[in-house]
């Protein structure tokens, strides 16, 4: 029987008279979780309880077997990664580094050879003495997750770390994520709007949509409802129109259109997965050049409006 | 680990309020002060009217004003872009992280501060002469500004905790309170810290003229509880303060 890692009960948080999280109720034992609902679900809400920056209104949570408002112990269990970009420009990524360890009071030879450790597990130890303002999206979300794998916590919180990242950025985000949990043993709960990237990390997922969660255990049964729905993606460059000529030749392409100019793409597609794995082909047979692909979330609302029977 | 933390996150935080934007403020401040204390020095003054301009100047004027610019946003700055975060999600404890970022501006506004202090000084003593009455009056204008920074940082960093616009309510205490209602004569002054920080300039130095001054001992002690007592409310709040961005 699985040990539970995080279990929230009835779990609620206001912001005055906006609903956060309502009701919410989870079981996440070990390994990866996914959290994957549209923006403004209630993830962040979530990973905020969770982490003790925030008071539940109601209803109970318990992390690692503790209650985590102001629970300074479960703090140097837990390693926090954020959606929002908290990064100093105006430091180098071994002074972001160098500070995040103080903090878990880490000091002397002992931290530098951590932060050489972890900034190579994520891949951004060739960057470490460059200033974060000049980090690419990718880079500082890999920084990120360095700062909070330094002090190697039980659990890691990751907030939409593939948010931003180019599809190369992504596709490599994701393979560290997995490693972190398959080579490190850390318990990971990592959250995403966009439900078959989580696929790629964990089947073990939970929708949230408007507060509340609306299915949750395994992913499988969750893609099925999903292959039913349309997904929107955006494809930014050059060369679109011929792009968009091939991609109608696929089986899982529902249609192609642009989206306010010939240089953007929006492509609704049945099997994200498979589309994914197909555009780089496609765009070198093309002769096209890439600047920019990603998903929107409205397929997900609609799986979430069929789950809250809307 | 919270020595640790507290060190990290002091140095931390002393680097980025020096190495910043703001820090030209405080360069031309110190412009200001040294440029008006150098013409004074070329018209017919005397010794006394050195401790005048410098206690008009600094004590009554910058030190307040330069204390509230640093000090109403060095807490607030980092809840709005949400760098708090690493701070508050770390094992340190909030009122060892409080008491961090209470040090780092304290160290910073006493460098700062000093130096200003010290640049206006010499403008105006080195062409009238150095002798041991002007080394006296310096040491006690530094212990001065020392004091005043001790308190006034309690007092923005509180703020800056509090409220989301405390520039707001620091702009209204420097330039309202501490220059008007601290500059009208009686005991309505003494709603003022700066009555507090000039009486015991006054009972220390014959040459600050301040003659509503509280006595010195008595001043000491409400600055002292003052301190004590803006801490400790900063911390009470802070500790249970709620992040959510």
């Amino acid at each position: 029987m699985k040990s539970s890692v995080i279990k929230a009960q009835l779990l609620s948080k206001w912001y005055g008279e906006v609903i956060g999280l309502n009701s919410f109720n989870m079981d996440a034992g070990p390994g990866i979780t996914g959290i994957v609902g549209p923006n403004g679900a209630g993830k962040s809400t979530l990973f905020k309880l969770i982490i003790g920056m925030i008071k539940p209104s109601k209803g109970s949570l318990d992390v690692l077997g503790m209650d985590p408002w102001l629970n300074k112990k479960l703090s140097s269990k837990i390693g926090f990664c954020p959606d929002y970009d908290n990064l100093p420009d105006d430091a180098t990524g071994f002074e972001f580094l160098r500070l995040s360890g103080g903090l878990h009071g880490m000091s002397g030879t002992g931290l530098n050879s951590r932060i050489k450790e972890v900034s190579r597990t994520v891949g951004i130890d060739y960057a470490l003495e460059r200033k974060i303002g000049g980090y690419s999206k990718g880079m500082r979300q890999r920084i990120k997750i360095a700062g909070a794998l330094l002090h190697d916590p039980e659990l890691l919180l990751l907030d939409e770390p593939l948010s931003g990242a180019d599809p190369r950025a992504r596709r490599s985000l994701i393979d560290v994520i997995i490693s972190l949990n398959r080579d490190s043993g850390h318990d990971i709960l990592v959250s995403s709007h966009v439900l078959f990237e989580v696929e790629r990390m964990t089947k073990d997922v939970v929708l949230i949509y408007k507060g509340r969660a609306v299915a949750s255990g395994d992913i499988y049964g969750i893609r099925e409802l999903m292959d039913e729905h349309p997904h929107n993606i955006i494809i930014e460059g050059k060369g679109m129109v011929e792009l968009g000529k091939r991609l109608l030749e696929l089986e899982h392409t529902v249609s192609v259109s642009f989206d306010g100019s010939k240089e953007r793409l929006r492509v609704e597609v049945k099997r994200p997965d498979e589309f994914f794995d197909n555009v780089p082909e496609m765009l070198l047979e093309s002769g096209g050049e890439l600047r920019e692909m990603y998903s929107q979330d409205d397929n997900l609302a609609a799986v979430f409006r069929y789950l809250v029977g809307r | 680990m919270d020595i640790t933390a507290f060190v990290s996150l002091t140095i931390y935080k002393f680097r980025k309020i020096l190495f910043n934007k703001r820090v030209l403020a405080a360069l031309l401040v110190g412009v200001l002060v040294t440029g008006v204390m150098a013409y004074a020095s070329t018209l017919d003054v005397v010794f006394r009217d050195g401790a005048i301009l410098l206690d008009v100047l600094i004590i009554s004027f910058f030190l307040p004003v330069v204390t509230m610019f640093y000090g109403s946003s060095v807490i607030r700055d980092e809840i709005e872009d949400m760098s708090i975060t690493m701070v508050i999600t770390s094992p340190m404890r909030r009122w060892a992280a409080y008491l961090s970022y209470y040090t780092a501006l304290l160290l910073s506004l006493l460098l700062l501060l000093f130096m200003i202090l010290t640049a206006g000084f010499l403008a105006f003593f080195i062409p009238l002469g150095l002798d041991s009455n002007a080394l006296e009056l310096y040491l006690n204008m530094l212990l001065l500004v020392s004091i005043g920074c001790v308190v006034y940082s309690a007092l923005f960093l509180l703020a800056s905790v509090v409220l989301e616009r405390s520039i707001y309510f620091g702009l209204f205490y420097a330039f309202i309170w501490e220059g008007f209602i601290g500059s009208i004569p009686g005991r309505i002054s003494e709603f003022a810290l700066k009555h507090y920080i000039r009486s015991i300039g006054a009972g220390r130095m014959e040459l600050m003229e301040f003659a509503a001054a509280s006595g010195m001992t008595y001043s000491f002690q409400v600055l002292t509880v003052v301190t004590v007592v803006l801490l400790a409310v900063g911390i009470f709040i802070f500790r249970y303060k709620e992040f959510p961005g």
